[in-house]
């Protein structure tokens, strides 16, 4: 219970410090949905297919690529550069604050503007006739392990790399773009080279890209074997990612607890 | 309340702290002194249980330090460790959330914290737009919402102006009255001497004095200190050893202490023939036993 509490009161701060700035959240609202309309008509008009069917399919790419890799990668990195900026974070130690409810603190408010940008992307994608035709609970499933996944690797980023808030977009910017494009987020990979290709098996944001298009399209369980080799894979990263995440929280506590 | 024993912390081969003990009784001002780089903080450090001492223990109420003890202290840090998106309120409400306070309970506590640093107006105020002594006294707030046994405040005055200084030199002493027992650290002699009940001075890790004023008033043997200002310092000098009065310089002040004590017109009168620009006696102050103590003042 008491981690309950402290979990919520972490969330609560940082989305009502988000809330206040406004900015960032605007911005995690306008980014998906103009990356899904760009993408939906590109698609629509270059490779000759429905608009319907262009949208079904950059809907998952521009949610996991655009929205989820910005926003709770992101927004992670930035929360905990912040916190060790202005050095807030020295108090949280000084508390009886667990690192667990830390963690699942920022997991819980990022997760929060996650499922919001989730239900903008598709409500976008609807008056485009898209339908969620597959099984929602899997979906849900997806898009949370996909959170959990940039999460963990915003603290890895956030704790280990990152030194100030400048050092953010760069970041971000040179860590996660090319993954985006290699992941299929912006344009389909079959438009990538072969040597390419090779690459993106091995690219977390295609299979997050790839698990929820399938989901999306019509599979109701995990029956289907590309589906269970991508969701293997989302898995597989996603407790690396909260693995490597929590070592390099621990790490940082052992640097920064001195006042 | 605090005791803290036999002290020690290396960082490599450097001695930070060497062997330092202390203790402050319940409901007591303790003032820690000394020199930046002393190892104060790192005292801290040790007492919040987030860096662990090479040697030597340090008890709260008893206990050993440790996640247990967490909750058992509230520390104003120096630098002003708040959440400046946030309210007055919801920087309280937050903290007193993580050290375990619920309901109804953590809403009165917070509105007693703001009542307590005066600053109920401000409730719904962003820390971030509240002038500089405002802040410092969120910074208390936030180290007093849990209700703490032992408080530590690491130079609360630092950088404020005289007035701020003042509403916190209050607020300090509304809180020993109150039973609470504080940690001080300050630069500020001043500060220690109107609040502290025992002041312990530190240098280079070794805690080289301990005591009330009274006590470490015997560091210097006079009554008084008499400052002069001359053109023929040698010559006032050697008539102030003629009379059994030890020199010392305080910055570029010339200082004698009187070992008894002498009213202006009859040390004038004992320096006769010695031109003399400016005199005058003080009584001996903290800082003047500070200076004596960590031989900044050195024999001229």
């Amino acid at each position: 219970m008491r981690h309950w509490h402290e979990t919520i009161a972490i969330a609560r701060r940082i989305l009502v410090e988000l809330v206040r700035h406004r900015q960032s959240l605007i911005l995690w609202s306008i980014f998906p949905i103009s990356i899904l309309i760009l993408i939906g008509l590109i698609l629509a008009e270059g490779t000759k297919i429905s608009t319907t069917e262009a949208f079904r399919v950059s809907a998952p790419a521009s949610l996991v690529g655009a929205a989820l890799f910005f926003s709770c990668l992101g927004g992670t990195i930035s929360t905990i550069v912040a916190e060790r900026e202005s050095s807030t974070l020295k108090r949280l130690f000084i508390s009886p604050l667990s690192g667990i409810s830390y963690f699942l603190g920022i997991f819980i408010a990022y997760g929060c503007i996650g499922l919001g940008q989730t239900l903008l992307v598709y409500t976008v994608a609807a008056f485009f006739d898209v339908q969620f035709s597959g099984s929602l609970i899997l979906g849900a499933g997806i898009i949370l392990l996909s959170i959990g996944s940039y999460v963990g690797m915003g603290f890895l980023l956030g704790t280990q790399v990152a030194r100030q808030i400048e050092d953010v977009n760069g970041l971000v910017a040179g860590f996660g773009v090319p993954l985006l494009i290699l992941g299929g987020a912006f344009f389909p990979i079959a438009f990538l080279p072969p040597p390419l290709l090779l690459i993106t098996q091995f690219n977390p944001i295609y299979h997050m890209n790839q698990a929820l298009l399938d989901v999306s399209a019509n599979s109701k369980d995990l029956s289907d074997p590309d589906l269970i080799l991508h969701f293997r894979f989302l898995v597989g990263f996603f407790v690396a990612s909260i693995a490597s995440g929590w070592l390099a929280y621990r790490r940082m506590l052992g640097q920064e607890r001195r006042l | 309340m605090l005791t803290v024993q036999n002290l020690s912390k290396y960082y490599g081969d450097r001695s930070i702290l060497q062997d330092v003990s202390l203790h402050i009784p319940q409901g007591e001002i303790y003032g820690l002194l000394g020199p930046n780089g002393a190892g104060k903080t790192t005292i801290i450090n040790i007492i919040c249980n987030l860096i662990q001492p090479d040697r030597g223990t340090v008890k709260i109420d008893g206990e050993l330090i440790g996640d247990a003890t967490k909750s058992l202290i509230g520390i104003a840090p120096q630098d002003n460790l708040l959440y400046k998106g946030l309210t007055c309120w919801e920087n309280l409400e937050f903290f007193a959330t993580l050290y375990g306070l619920r309901g109804e309970a953590r809403t009165k506590q917070v509105r007693s914290c703001l009542e307590a640093v005066n600053l109920v107006d401000r409730s719904h105020s962003l820390v971030g737009v509240l002038s500089g002594g405002m802040v410092r006294r969120m910074n208390m707030a936030i180290a007093l919402v849990h209700h703490p046994k032992l408080v530590i405040l690491d130079e609360p005055t630092t950088g404020l102006d005289i007035e701020a200084r003042y509403e916190i030199w209050e607020l300090i002493g509304q809180l020993r009255a109150q039973g609470t027992t504080l940690l001080l650290t300050t630069h500020m002699l001043e500060e220690a001497e109107r609040l502290c009940q025992t002041i312990g001075i530190l240098k280079n890790g070794h805690l080289l004095v301990e005591g009330d004023l009274a006590k470490l008033r015997q560091v210097i043997p006079a009554e008084e200190i008499v400052f002069m200002r001359t053109t023929a310092e040698k010559n006032a000098i050697e008539r102030a050893r003629e009379l059994g009065f030890t020199e010392r310089h305080y910055g570029n002040d010339l200082a004698f202490w009187l070992p008894e004590h002498k009213t202006l017109v009859e040390l004038v009168n004992l320096f006769d023939g010695i031109s003399i620009d400016s005199i005058s006696i003080q009584p001996i102050r903290l800082e003047h036993i500070y200076i004596e103590i960590t031989q900044a003042a050195q024999p001229v």
